[in-house]
This record gives C-alpha cells, structure tokens and sequence, in this order.
C-alpha cells in the first residue's frame, strides 16, 4: 500500500525539514505520555492536597495577604472577648514535588496533563477513525457510483457542512448527554503499574480505569466525516477513469472488489495526510467541548483550563498549563501533517520548509 | 452559463440545504432511543406537566403533522415559543444577531487586513527573517484554541495589566446608530470607543487562528503563482515587478483564499460561540449555550436554523463574488 | 556579414540546489546577427532554455548567473554609459550584466522578448487576452513618454491603486490606445475576429490561437531580438507549420532577430540562418545551417543528425546515441569531455578538459576531431559506455 517511492519521498523530506522531525518527536513523546501515564504521573491526576493549593510552578513564587489568628503559646490570643488576627504576608513557593504547581483543589498539574493526554489522544485517535470510515465510505460510494448516488450523497454533505462543527456538536452533546464508558486500564490492573510505582518510591493509587468518552468520540466524528467525504469523493472520481480500475471492471470484478483493491489503496494518500491535520482539529474541538463543560470528561485539558479561570487573578498557571499541552501537541500533529503533505503532494510545494 | 443563472442555480441549491437543515434540526429530537419527549423534559418531571407539554408541542400527533407544524410557520419567522420564557424564539434569537455578527466581522477584518499583506511578504522574501516570523506565528496560530487565547488575553492584559475589559458588551452598532440617528453625535463617538475598548480582546481571539490560516494560505498560494510560467511571461514583456506581483500574481492568489474563507465560515460561527462563552459576549453562543443548560430546545433548534441559514447566505454571496473575481468559473 | 547584434561570451549560469551546485549552462559563447535567426538545438536538460533566460535576466534564485558577458548592440546605451561605465561598453555594443538592475528589466520588452512553450500556461487565466497585451503596450508607451520612470522599481504604478485593482478586474492601468494596439496586434499575427477574441480570456483560446496571441504580446514593444523557447512544441503538428511560418514572416516584416531554442532539428533546419548545438550546459560546435548538417564534425552532433529519419532512405536504421543525459551536478562532472563516455570515438586525449576550435572562422567545434582524424588505435575502452549503452535513449527524447 506504501510505495517505495513514497517511502523515500517521506525520508527525503524528513531529511530535509527540521520542523518534521519536531513535530514527529512531540507527537511520539505525547502518545507515550498517554500511554505510560500510570508509570510517569507523580500523583493520581484526582489526588487533592487542600492544604497545598494553588501552588506555583517552578521558578515562580507567589505573595499573598491573608488576616491570620494571632497565637501566643499555642493558645489563640483573645482581646476583648475577641479573636485577635493579624495581617500576614505569605509567600507560597515552587517545589519540586509539583514542577508545574498546583490546581485550585491542591492536584498535581503535571499529572492532569499526563493523564488529560489520555482523553485528547483517545478522543482524537477514535474520533479521526469512526469520521474517516464513515466520510471515506460515503466518498467513495459517491465518487465511484456518481449520478443519483453522488448527488444524494454530496447534497447531505453539504447539508452538514451549513452547521458549523462546533455548534452542532454542542447540540448534539446537549441532546444525547455524556455516555462514558469506564475501561480497565490495563497497566494498573495487571499490577505492573502499582508494582513499578512503590518498586521507584512514586505514591501509588492511580486510577483503575480510563474513561472513554463515547458520545464525544461519536459526535465529533458525526461532525468531521465530511471532510473525509469530500477527499475520498474527488479521488474517487479521478481514480474510476484510470485504465486499470476500467480494465479490472472489464475482467468481471465486483463493484466492491474494484474499490477495496483499486481505488481505495490509491486514495490512501490524501486521506492519510487529512487524517493527521483531523486529528488535531479534533483534538481542539474535544477541548472547546470540555471548556465548555459538555464532554463530561474531568481530566482534560480544555476542562482544567475552564476551572482555573476562577484563580485568574491569583493562580495563572492553572488555565495556563493546561492551554501549552494543547498547544504543543496540536503543533507537533500540524507539523507532522505538513511532513505528509509536502512528502506525498508534489503538487503543494513550498509551504512550512525551513 | 451566465453569471446571473449561476446564481440562480446557486439559491436553489442553498434553498435546498437550508431545507435539509430544517430537517434535520426538526430529527434532533428523535436522535435519542425510545419517547421523544425524554429529550425534551428532565426525566423526573411531574407526569401532568408531562402531559400537558406533549400536548402542547403536538408530540402525540403523527410525525407528519408534527414535521409540518415545525415547518410551515418558518418562513413567517415562526421558530416556536420558548420552554423557559414563553417568549418567540425567533425574537430572541434576532436579539442577539447583531453582537455576533460584529464579533465575526470585527475577527474577519482583522484577520484579512493582517494577514494577506503578511502572507505576501513572507511569500516575497523567502527564506529571510520575516518570512521566519509570519511562518511561525501561522503555524502557532493555527494550533492554538481560541478560547484558551481569550482566557490568556484577559489574564495578561485585562486582569494583569488591566488595559481592557475582562468581559461583557455594554453597547453595540446598533445602539451607537440609535444615538447617531437621535443626533447626539458626542454620546456616539463615546459609545464606539466604548465598543471598540470592549470588542478588541474578542476580535482578536476569534480572529487569530484566522489570521493564521490566512497568511499561510496567501503565503503558499503567492509562491504557487510566483512559479508559474505566466509570471515569468510578465516579467519578458517588461512588466514592473510591482505589476507582477500585486497585479497578477496576489490576484490569482486570493481567489483560492476567498474560497476557503467561504468554507471556514463555520468555524468562525463556531469560534464566535466559545469566544462568547469566554468573554460573557451576549450573542448567539451564549444563547446557544444557555439554551442546552436549561434543557430549552426550541431555543436551540431556532439558533441553529438561523446559524445554519447565515452560513448558506454568505455561501452564496462567496460564491458570487468568487464568479465575478475568477472569469472562468460562471463557464465552467 | 550583417552587424552584430547580440554577442554572448563565456556565459555561465548555476543553480545551487540542496542536492549540490548545478552547472545548468558553462561558457556558453555565440552571435546573433542583424535579421538572422539563430538557432540553439540539444537534449532537454541541456541547458538550452537556461540560456535563453540568461540572456533576458529572468534567472531566478537558486540560479544565478556566475560570468560571462552579453554584449548588445544599442547606440544610445553605449553613448549613456560611455562615461560612467567604460568597462560595459565598446564601441556601440554594452555588456548588459555591467549595466544596473532598472536598466536591465527596462530591456525587456524593446529589446529582447520571449514566447514560450506552453501558452496556456503563460498566460494569466484570469486577465482577458487583450489586456495582458495592452499591458505589455502600455509599459512600453509609458517607457517612451518617461524613460527615466521606466528604470524604477514601480514604474510609476502606484502599489495602493493595484491593491484595489487586483480585487477589482478593471482596466483601469490600460488605456484605450493601448487596447486598440493590442487588437491591431492580434490582427497581425493571424488571429481571426481580433476586437471580439481580445476580450476573451485564455482557456477560451486554442493552443495554436494563443500562441499567436502570445507572439502579439511580445511583439508589443518591438523588441530588437525575439527569443522563442520550444515556441511549437505543445502544438499539433499541422498547427506547428503555421506558427513557424508566421515567426518567419514577421521577423522578415519587422527585421527583428531570432533566437529560437528547440530540441527539434526540423524546425532548425526549416527556420535558422545559423545554429549552435548544446550537450550538458555548452555549444558543442556550432556555424552556419548548412555546414552543421552536412558537415557536423562533433560526433554529438552527428548522432543527433543521425536520430532522425531519412525520408530518402526509410529502411535505413535510426542510430540513437547510447547512454544517458549526463548529470549536471558540479560534483559529479569528469574532468573530461562531457561527450566522451558517450562519444563513439573517444580518444584518450578527450580525457582533459576541451577547447573550442576555430574550423573556418564561422564554424567552431569543441572536439579534438576538428585538429586529428579519429584514431582506433587511441581509443578509450570506457566501461562506463558499455554500461551507459544498455539503456539506449534517442536524443529526440
């Protein structure tokens, strides 16, 4: 299905392209990440310390004025049949324990964001699939088939894409409420995750369970296949009119024969480079959905950064933090799309080459 | 064909999308298995109240009836009654249009007056220092969500620094026209900088990814034409480098960009949405988002048919001006 | 012998690519005459069109040429630089790679143009025809009225006026004597109905029309030399004949030269006055028609002769010269004749770097053959040729 010449075409280019291989090593680093979160994150992503909230990353320390009770001898001091309080300034300073601080509730920022790659990824990886087999099928179909098939086809295409993605997903995720569905994390059940934590002296007690979260994956699909169906439609349409997909219909194979063995292997191409961009356009949007509360997703990127808009004015990093892990990876995903794109489409030179 | 049967076959395919969208707005509420009605009430209402919005709504009558009740009085404006309020939809719905629309105007202009010039001259000096810069802050643009922007916008610059408002749109266009109309120009001129201090935040986190995607869209396409042979042709005839570039090439080059603008349109309305629910903005978003909080579906199915109808509107007027810019389309 | 017009001398052109330094056209020297059309004949790749790009400056980057001079012919550039530039100029003839950068651009159009290969491609689609060349019309009327001008960056067209312009299709930079002369133009060259086609954009045109086309648009501004690269090319046949003879009658009307890059040597032997043969970035030999095809000396040049048919002699064998286009990357070329782990009869004295020799004053040839007969006994058994000669590939290619 991969050539030899694309094969070169994509080392070549990754030869060439700094930002290629950046992208490839942040998209690598984050999937491991996700993977390995239950041997990488220093706490559960849940675990509250209330006493240590809104600790700040490394590298900053906060002042903060607070009236305090006035202790003499360890008693509180009492004056006029009141409780004395001064005004203290106090200084919270970054630990190494918390390199990146700590949520208003006293969680772990670091371990959010391992463990809020695990959504964003799943949702991304499952989310691109379901859109692109529904969209690549629904092109196909079109493309080979054309006339009534295609316009029927196209014309709900075009149907969906008058609700802009977000709006309809909102909706859709308001109506069909948030199905998720708990699965085992395999590392913490088997044991081999607990055994390595207290075997390296990591506090144990992470998760048991991964949370997959099914309406969000089925409704951004619901929103993106489109895409897919557009692509897979126009390569359809070129590839039907190549001799050999002619000459195969001519021999007697079946319809479903000749998209499966022809045209489908030579559509691949495009439809793999729109998967990678996909992928980080869905990823943003299972953030806006969790900003927004409508993912019902509690470790996520997008839904840390909604609860730290409460500390804005005295915790930054809480919506910041989670805002870069978003950031790096969508980079890392836009970089390895453009790798494909100008490995693959000789046709669209010139663009992200440094 | 001509250019004005090519709009005529334009509309008739818009008005057919606009119809699938009714359609389909009007199936949201049987999406979900087993009795419609569960979608639409929170499961532990009183049975009696129950009954009497199943009435109400013609959710006993047969599917027919119910689909021609939802769409014949939609033409006339008629998008049903509020489950909250009590109030029109469609009023409500219009209510918030016009801060919405600034919203996504305001993130337009700021996006194509920013980034084709930028595009341009990355494009023209390749591989040198500016080319670097617009290259990186498009690709960072792009992979940025707009809502952690705003969130990062108000942290720095109205909560830190204090220079703009965290959030809220104290008056708009169409107030400050009202007071231009009653003839107090001063309290005019007040009210837009009032509005311009207040939108600028918002415009530019709407704005940014479109920024992004338009400079390296410009950049990509203006290499693109740079290339061809009939640049080159310009160049042998003895035409000023300024008319190559600005004359031909940028021309050929925007017209691709116009298309994808009209294409990207969605995620600008859906942009405007989270930016609204970022800086409290009282446009469509919020309505949108409140309407789902409160379980107030006609609200929602009206927002989402006027959404879905400006999206087919502007289409077409794309398309219109894509025909008038690009010859060869209206004989294609 | 007719005057000089245009006189190129050891021009090198490279190409500094990611894959290495690329020696697209070296020490490249030939005349073109008053009224004369000159031909440059060879393989694609043989840097044939590179130097026509050379000679009208349009080299773009990576590309660069590295030395070389172009003398041309013009008395008033001569008397202008004269003093300020004695070094680029000699008698009525100036280098124009000395000249400054505005002046070279302000060349384009009255003295050299160019038609290309493809002329669907070479027009913009989406600016009627008529109007790119009125524009072509225009920039040469505004260079008239305002020499000085026509040496700025600008040109006098205002960047704001063509912002708005390149969202609006206006005329608004094209005036109608302009027009007029574009369609006047269009009539000249052949095309049919020119007031009604010149409204019409490029992909209403057929290839062979908008090659007219495009041969009005560089007639434009009149220009002393018309380079014609691979003008028939993309043509059918029957439409290739009409072109040719249409290059020939205006070159005979306006007593402009020619100089026409071809790989084809039917349109050499049907067109040029004289011709220069190139293999891998240099003329090989070069002189006048008739000496070079029936008395080619360079065996390059004899086995591109002998690659075309024979309409005399059908049955005869077509000999396609064996091995391949050779590599043009700096570091991949011998220290050799580039010809000679092709060349048939290569001698070890083809194993240096070779000279051009003088045959008869107008005939030259870089070839050791033009100084000693072909020697069997000195030849070089190179396994590069017998390796190269499996994979025949005729020069036509």
């Amino acid at each position: 299905m991969i050539s030899e010449r694309t094969r070169r075409n994509l080392r070549r280019e990754l030869r060439r392209s700094l930002l290629a291989k950046l992208g490839i090593v942040v998209v690598i680093l984050m999937v491991a990440m996700a993977i390995f979160a239950p041997f990488i994150s220093p706490y559960s992503p849940s675990q509250q310390n209330l006493d240590n909230a809104r600790q700040p990353p490394l590298g900053f320390s906060t002042a903060e004025t607070r009236e305090v009770t006035q202790m003499e001898n360890g008693s509180v001091v009492i004056e006029d049949g009141q409780v004395v309080t001064e005004t203290q300034t106090v200084y919270t300073n970054a630990t190494f324990a918390h390199p990146l601080g700590t949520d208003g509730n006293g969680r772990d920022i670091l371990s959010r964001i391992i463990y809020g790659a695990r959504t964003s990824i799943l949702v991304g990886l499952f989310g691109t699939s379901l859109a692109a087999l529904i969209g690549v099928l629904v092109g196909l179909s079109a493309g080979f088939y054309r006339g009534r098939v295609d316009d029927v086809l196209m014309r709900s295409a075009d149907i969906m894409l008058a609700f802009p993605s977000l709006v309809l997903a909102i909706a859709l995720v308001g109506v069909w409420g948030q199905a998720q569905a708990p699965i085992p994390d395999p590392f913490v059940a088997t044991g081999i995750a607990p055994a390595f934590r207290s075997a390296v002296g990591l506090p144990t007690g992470m998760p048991e369970t991964v949370v997959l979260p099914g309406t969000v994956i089925v409704v951004v699909a619901l929103v993106n296949w489109v895409w897919f169906a557009r692509v897979a439609r126009g390569e359809a349409l070129s590839i039907r009119e190549e001799e050999y997909v002619k000459a195969a219909k001519a021999l007697g194979a079946s319809d479903g024969r000749t998209v499966l063995r022809h045209v489908l292997p030579n559509a691949i191409t495009p439809i793999l480079v729109l998967a990678t961009i996909q992928v980080a356009a869905i990823i943003l949007l299972e953030s806006a959905l969790s900003f927004l509360g409508f993912s019902g997703a509690d470790v996520s990127w997008g839904f840390d950064i909604a609860l730290g808009r409460q500390y804005q004015s005295t915790a930054w990093w809480i919506s910041t933090m989670p805002g870069l892990a978003i950031v790096v990876t969508v980079i890392g995903l836009n970089l390895v799309g453009d790798w494909l794109r100008d490995a693959l489409d000789p046709g669209i030179e010139g663009e992200g080459g440094v | 064909m001509s250019l004005s049967r090519f709009l005529i076959k334009r509309s008739l395919q818009g008005l057919f999308v606009i119809w699938g969208v009714i359609t389909v707005v009007f199936g949201l509420r049987f999406i979900s298995p087993g009795d419609p009605a569960n979608v639409l009430l929170p499961p532990d209402v009183d049975p009696e109240v129950r009954a009497q919005v199943i009435a109400e709504l013609g959710l006993n009558e047969p599917l027919y009836v119910q689909y021609w009740q939802f769409i014949s009085g939609i033409p006339f404006g008629d998008l049903g009654l509020s489950l909250v309020t009590r109030t029109p939809v469609a009023a409500r719905v219009v209510a918030r249009l016009p801060a919405t629309m600034e919203l996504a105007i305001a993130a337009t202009i700021v996006a194509v007056v920013i980034a084709i010039p930028l595009g341009v001259l990355s494009a023209t000096r390749r591989h040198q220092p500016a080319d670097y810069g617009a290259t990186v802050f498009s690709l960072v643009g792009i992979s940025t969500p707009n809502f952690w922007l705003g969130v990062m916008l108000i942290l720095v610059l109205a909560v830190q620094l204090n220079l703009f408002p965290t959030s809220q749109r104290p008056i708009g266009l169409d107030g400050i026209a009202m007071l231009l109309a009653g003839g107090d120009v001063g309290a005019a001129v007040d009210g837009f900088v009032t509005w311009l201090w207040h939108i600028t935040l918002p415009a530019i986190t709407l704005g940014t990814y479109f920024t992004a995607l338009i400079t390296r869209l410009t950049r990509s396409g203006m290499l693109d034409q740079l290339g061809q042979t009939y640049v080159r042709a310009s160049r042998a005839k003895g035409l000023p480098e300024t008319l190559v570039r600005y004359k031909h090439a940028l021309r050929n080059t925007l017209i691709p960009v116009i298309t994808v603008i009209g294409l990207q349109l969605g995620t600008l309305i859906g942009g405007a949405v989270i930016t609204e629910a970022v800086f409290a903005w009282p446009g469509l978003g919020t309505l949108i988002i409140n309407s789902i909080n409160a379980r107030d579906w006609p609200v929602l199915q009206g927002s989402l048919i006027i959404v879905a109808v400006g999206f087919v509107l502007v289409n077409i007027l794309v398309d219109a001006l894509y025909a008038y810019v690009n010859p060869q389309v209206a004989y294609d | 012998m007719a005057d000089t017009i245009l006189s190129v001398r050891d021009l090198s052109t490279r190409f500094f690519t990611e894959e290495g330094q690329v020696n697209a056209v070296e020490n490249v020297s030939f005349d073109v005459e008053d009224g004369e059309i000159f031909g440059i004949v060879g393989e694609s790749g043989s840097g044939k069109s590179v130097t026509a790009l050379s000679v009208i400056d349009l080299i773009e980057s990576p590309g660069r040429v590295t030395q070389g001079e172009i003398w041309y012919r013009n008395a008033d550039l001569a008397e202008e630089f004269r003093g300020s530039k004695p070094e680029a100029v000699d008698g009525d003839l100036v280098d124009i790679r000395r000249l400054p950068k505005g002046v070279r651009r302000s060349l384009r159009g009255p003295s050299f143009s160019m038609v290309f290969q493809d002329p669907m491609s070479s027009f913009n689609p989406s600016i009627t025809v008529g109007e790119q060349i009125a524009e072509a019309v225009e920039v040469q009327r505004r260079a008239r009225s305002n020499p000085r001008s026509t040496r700025s960056r600008t040109q006098g067209y205002g960047l704001g006026s063509l912002l708005v312009d390149s969202l609006l299709p206006s005329k608004s930079y094209v005036d109608d004597e302009s027009m007029d002369r574009a369609v006047e133009l269009l009539d000249q060259v052949g095309i049919p109905d020119p007031e009604d086609r010149a409204d019409e954009y490029p992909h209403q045109f057929s290839g062979g029309m908008l090659q007219r086309a495009m041969i009005a648009q560089a007639l434009a501004g009149e220009p002393d030399i018309l380079i014609a690269d691979e003008p028939t090319t993309a043509l059918d046949v029957t439409i290739q004949a009409q072109i040719l003879n249409l290059l020939r009658d205006l070159q005979e009307q306006e007593g402009m030269s020619i100089l026409m890059i071809t790989h084809d040597l039917g349109v050499i032997a049907r067109m040029c006055d004289r011709v220069g043969v190139m293999y891998a970035g240099e003329v090989v030999e070069r002189g006048p028609l008739a000496d070079i095809f029936e008395n080619p000396v360079h065996p390059y040049t004899q086995g591109l002769l002998g690659s075309i048919p024979d309409v005399d002699d059908p049955s005869g064998r077509l000999e396609p010269i064996s091995g391949n286009v050779p590599s043009l990357l700096d570091s991949e070329m011998p220290d050799a004749c580039y010809f000679a782990d092709r060349c048939p009869k290569a001698m070890t004295d083809c194993l240096t770097r070779i000279p051009e020799y003088e045959l008869d004053g107008r005939h030259s040839v870089r070839c050791v053959l033009a100084e000693q007969e072909y020697d069997p006994a000195d030849a070089v058994d190179s396994a590069d040729a017998t390796d190269a000669a499996d994979q025949e590939v005729s020069a036509d290619d």
